[in-house]
């Protein structure tokens, strides 16, 4: 499909409208995700109704399958996941959104140790943040050894952990770093400037937020909508936390049946299908919140702001708040990883269990470690380009205005994809991609790393693009129109203009998407190619086969490794780019 | 220093046009992981050890783009052999098979769960030569679909494993452990029982634990063993509900039942022999106890039948490696502490020393295809009774 859109030729002094044929970002970028994301995920999808479009069943058209996951324990299932991914995405915005004003807008001491922290938490895989809750206060567990008082605090606080209180805790407290991030990326147009005529015209300081916060709303939403969507599709905390409450969750239901035998893989589709549908309330709903407005608050004329400057007794205040929050959020799954990969023989009660290294140094000593982390660094510095790159065009035609319903079901398209666990889409991959058509066709792909990669790319560019929305969204096309009028073609304007309003949040992306891919299981493990084993593949193998701490230390020093490689992005983004991108939005101390 | 934003955009273009390129170049110019070497692989001491050889035969491994996998031909001597496995010493034997025969082969190793829904994905076009899983009723179901090639060779065995080879040879077994082993923690209880119905005195309320058969895949083997040898399902049922009032702890594997056992938070475990005997030699004050009538939990291989005819007989050379001295040599030495310590059913050869002799144990069989077949009925059941 090709859109033809006015070019210009020059006639005297006049600048005409030529029509010429042109390939439209819209046409190219659709393309992109269909390949990508769109066909496999809607194969997956499609057998829900169809199995034996697949192979996977006799019918050619069921909804048995939506009838079982809408009876029963998968309907209960269905209910608590969608409670779970509300209370989890309030929470998450509750305390990404101060979080995010204290470390850019105020002089909270520490300001680049919290922002360290907040990417240390994006790191912590969800397991080991629910493990380390319940090492807490699991019967017998560390509390529990830790005094009277402490023993009592577990008690209290067992009922609850265990249970949907907990589950949205953990997973709320995960998502704090999608809030921070969204938020983050807004408050450049969140100018002084709007609360001061808030103020000039006699608002309080209450009025003022009330000016304020509304500016930041799509970056708000959009943080709710990604903490919702990514805990619907959370495994880690729905097999461990959620398993051992007897809470049990959609997504649950979903590995089970892909992974239990019977093996229902279109039953696994309709949770799927299901998962999605909860994706497109959210949307929903965040689109009645924002009712249309437009949000494009950040233009020529937008000033930097000014920190806010505590004094003694409100900087100890917020100091405080801001340790207890990652005393809690980190503090937690600190424990957990040091008992399962420092203690020796598990924290058993026999009297020999202690601090060790050892498990550090076996894995260091034979190297097992070396071959599968290169070969997820490598992809993971691959697939975090390449997401990098794309996803400001996708992100840009997600906030572009008059989209009509093509916009719509894109929107949906990627909310959904990041709404359903990967799993889905690995499986859909094999779906399609190990077709005999393909096969004949000459892309035999399965079981190539080139395959992986680009399931790596679909996989993280959904919710990589989401992260851009809220700065985008805030973006004035009149930057960009002038821009033009001053005789900068489109590509030449938006690397003079949007680039250096956007690069620090597409680094963002980078350092996320790489994050993300260089710790990611479940398209790793069906998708790998023979003897080529993703760091992921290593570690659960070394866990599945009983080496539980050593597969804790490999998890621990792939964590430190990865944050190394975010600090080393960081201090180069700090170093190499031009002094006026960085200052972009960022507050005057 | 500073760049100018044309620049940086370059160098940006430059970055990912370079990792673009050499994420094809990684997946068309490497060789074979485990091609035929020049000397045989030595034997891991240890089962990080064993991971090491993983590490360094992934870093070599080949994928050719747009070729299918049973056609990746490895220096001319055939169709590669693609070898799905969960056990704990497959990469060395693997290696050491490929050494030892020239087939060349390539291994993707995961639990079994995961390689089964692979292999369900793949249904239209099936890329795996051979499965080899722990658990008879996996291989049931999977004949029961047709997708295993019946009438396998299968080599001499001794007693024990005769009796776990199915009658149309869709399957043939490499070793034995036993489902259900009772591992305790000494410290809490000194005289644990001797007797299923011992595991529901008021004594040990709420110091049981056992696995999720809907999770962990060798538990099935278990819960249905429990239920033949107390006269049915309805009587097994009855049993665990029994279980379930005395404060049975469920978890999802052996994992997390060795925690709650370590922990002291549970006094008695029920998990795969070569679990519980890996972790009572690695776990001060864990000892392990054979209650009667275990269910035998066979490790077995499978091959496709849809691979063509040569991947077909290399998988049988596969079958007869393992089973033979060398093989059981590789079996017994991958994972020292885990899959390693099973009872073997090649002739001829002794078990590892932590283990007590088969003939001692009072152990049952159970028949896959009629327990396959109820798999999911079951662990339903145990689900929404038992696990909740």
């Amino acid at each position: 499909m090709s859109v033809l859109t006015p070019a210009r030729r020059r006639v005297g002094s006049l600048r005409i409208p030529r029509v010429r044929p042109r390939l439209g970002l819209s046409t190219v970028m659709f393309t992109v995700l269909a390949v990508l994301v769109i066909v496999p995920i809607g194969a997956f999808l499609l057998v829900s109704v169809s199995p034996r479009l697949f192979v996977q069943g006799h019918q050619w058209f069921t909804l048995e399958y939506f009838g079982q996951a809408f009876s029963g324990a998968s309907l209960a299932s269905l209910s608590r996941t969608a409670l779970v991914g509300v209370g989890s995405a309030l929470l998450a915005v509750t305390c990404g959104l101060p979080l995010a004003l204290l470390v850019h807008r105020t002089n909270v001491i520490g300001r680049r140790l919290w922002s360290v922290g907040i990417w240390a938490l994006l790191l912590s895989p969800s397991y080991l943040v629910a493990i380390g809750w319940e090492r807490l206060f699991e019967p017998a567990g560390v509390l529990d050894h830790a005094g009277p008082l402490l023993t009592s605090v577990a008690t209290f606080g067992r009922g609850p952990l265990y249970g949907p209180v907990g589950i949205i805790l953990v997973d709320g407290l995960k998502g704090v770093p999608f809030a921070y991030l969204a938020v983050s990326a807004a408050l450049p147009g969140l100018g002084s400037s709007f609360e001061h005529a808030a103020r000039a015209h006699g608002a309080g300081r209450l009025g003022a937020l009330r000016v304020v916060l509304p500016i930041i709303a799509p970056a708000i939403w959009t943080a709710l909508a990604i903490v919702f969507a990514e805990t619907i599709s959370d495994y880690g905390v729905a097999t461990t936390l959620g398993y051992d409450s007897q809470y049990f969750l959609a997504t649950y239901a979903l590995y089970n049946a892909v992974y239990s035998i019977p093996l229902s893989f279109p039953l696994a589709a309709s949770i799927g299908c299901t998962l999605v549908g909860l994706a497109g309330i959210a949307l929903f709903a965040q689109r009645r919140a924002l009712n249309g407005r437009a949000y494009r608050v950040l233009s020529g004329r937008t000033r930097p702001c000014s920190r806010h400057q505590f004094r003694p007794l409100g900087q100890v205040v917020a100091v405080g708040v801001v340790v207890v929050f990652f005393l809690i959020a980190l503090g937690v799954p600190i424990v957990g990883a040091v008992s399962a990969s420092l203690l020796t023989n598990d924290g058993s009660i026999f009297g020999g269990s202690g601090l060790t290294l050892h498990y550090y140094a076996e894995v260091l000593r034979d190297g097992a470690l070396t071959a599968p982390l290169l070969y997820s660094l490598k992809l993971s510095l691959i697939c975090a380009a390449v997401v990098m790159v794309l996803s400001v065009p996708v992100a840009r035609l997600l906030t572009r205005q008059n989209t009509g319903p093509v916009g719509r079901v894109l929107d949906l398209v990627l909310l959904g994809a990041v709404a359903l666990p990967s799993l889905v889409m690995a499986a859909g991959y094999i779906l399609i991609y190990n077709l005999p058509l393909m096969h004949s066709l000459g892309l035999a792909l399965y079981g190539t790393t080139f395959l992986l990669t680009l399931a790596y790319i679909a996989g993280a560019l959904p919710n990589n693009s989401r992260i851009l929305v809220g700065p985008l969204a805030q973006l004035d096309d009149g930057l960009l129109t002038s821009a033009r009028t001053h005789g900068a073609s489109g590509p030449v304007a938006w690397a003079r203009v949007a680039l250096p309003v956007l690069s620090r949040y597409v680094v963002w992306v980078w350092l996320y998407c790489f994050a993300g891919t260089f710790f990611e299981l479940p398209i790793s493990e069906f998708l790998y190619p023979p003897g080529k084993f993703p760091l992921s593949v290593m570690i659960n193998k070394e866990l599945s086969n009983y080496h539980y701490s050593e597969g804790s230390a490999m998890e621990v020093l792939s964590v430190l490794g990865a944050l190394v490689i975010v600090g080393v992005v960081l201090a180069l983004y700090r170093l190499l780019a031009p002094r006026g991108w960085r200052q972009v939005g960022a507050a005057q101390s | 220093m500073h760049l100018h934003p044309r620049t940086a955009l370059g160098a940006a273009a430059a970055l990912l046009a370079a990792t673009a390129i050499s994420a094809c170049g990684s997946s068309s110019t490497t060789t074979h992981a485990a091609a035929p070497a020049a000397t045989s692989a030595s034997p891991a001491t240890t089962g990080t050890a064993s991971t090491a050889a993983t590490a360094s035969a992934a870093s070599s491994a080949t994928n050719v783009p747009g070729a299918d996998l049973h056609a990746n031909h490895g220096a001319g001597k055939g169709p590669t052999l693609l070898v799905y496995s969960a056990q704990g010493y497959d990469i060395n034997t693997v290696k050491a098979f490929s050494a030892a025969t020239g087939v060349p082969t390539e291994l993707v190793d995961d639990s079994t769960g995961p390689l089964l829904a692979r292999i369900q994905a793949e249904k239209a076009d099936p890329q795996w030569g051979l499965l080899w899983v722990d658990g008879a009723t996996a291989f049931a179901s999977l004949d029961q679909q047709g997708l295993l090639r019946k009438g396998l060779q299968v080599p001499p065995l001794n007693a024990a494993g005769e009796k776990v080879v199915p009658s149309d040879h869709s399957f043939v077994p490499t070793g034995i452990t036993m489902g259900c082993t009772a591992i305790y923690n000494a410290k809490l209880l000194p005289n644990p029982p001797k007797t299923w119905a011992g595991l529901l005195s008021a004594s040990l309320k709420g110091k049981v634990g056992m696995n999720d058969p809907a999770v962990s895949g060798p538990t099935y083997p278990c819960v249905a063993g429990i239920m033949q040898m107390m006269g049915g399902v309805s009587a097994g049922e009855s049993y665990l509900k029994k279980l379930k009032a005395n404060g049975l702890h469920v978890s999802q594997t052996n994992g997390d039942t060795l925690h709650l056992l370590t922990t002291g938070q549970i006094a008695l475990g029920l998990i795969q022999s070569s679990a519980a005997i890996g972790a009572a030699a690695t776990t001060p004050g864990l000892k392990v106890d054979f209650l009667p009538d275990l269910t035998v939990l066979p490790s077995a291989i499978g091959v496709d039948a849809k691979a063509p005819a040569a991947v077909q007989a290399e998988a049988q050379k596969f079958i007869s490696y393992v089973l033979s001295p060398a093989g059981q040599h590789q079996m017994q030495t991958g994972d020292p502490t885990g899959d390693s310590l099973y009872w073997p059913v090649a002739p001829n050869t002794a078990p590892k020393s932590e283990l007590p002799a088969f003939s001692s144990l009072s152990s049952q069989t159970i028949n896959p295809y009629t327990w396959g077949a109820r798999e999911a009925a079951i662990n339903g059941w145990f689900t929404n009774n038992i696990a909740q």
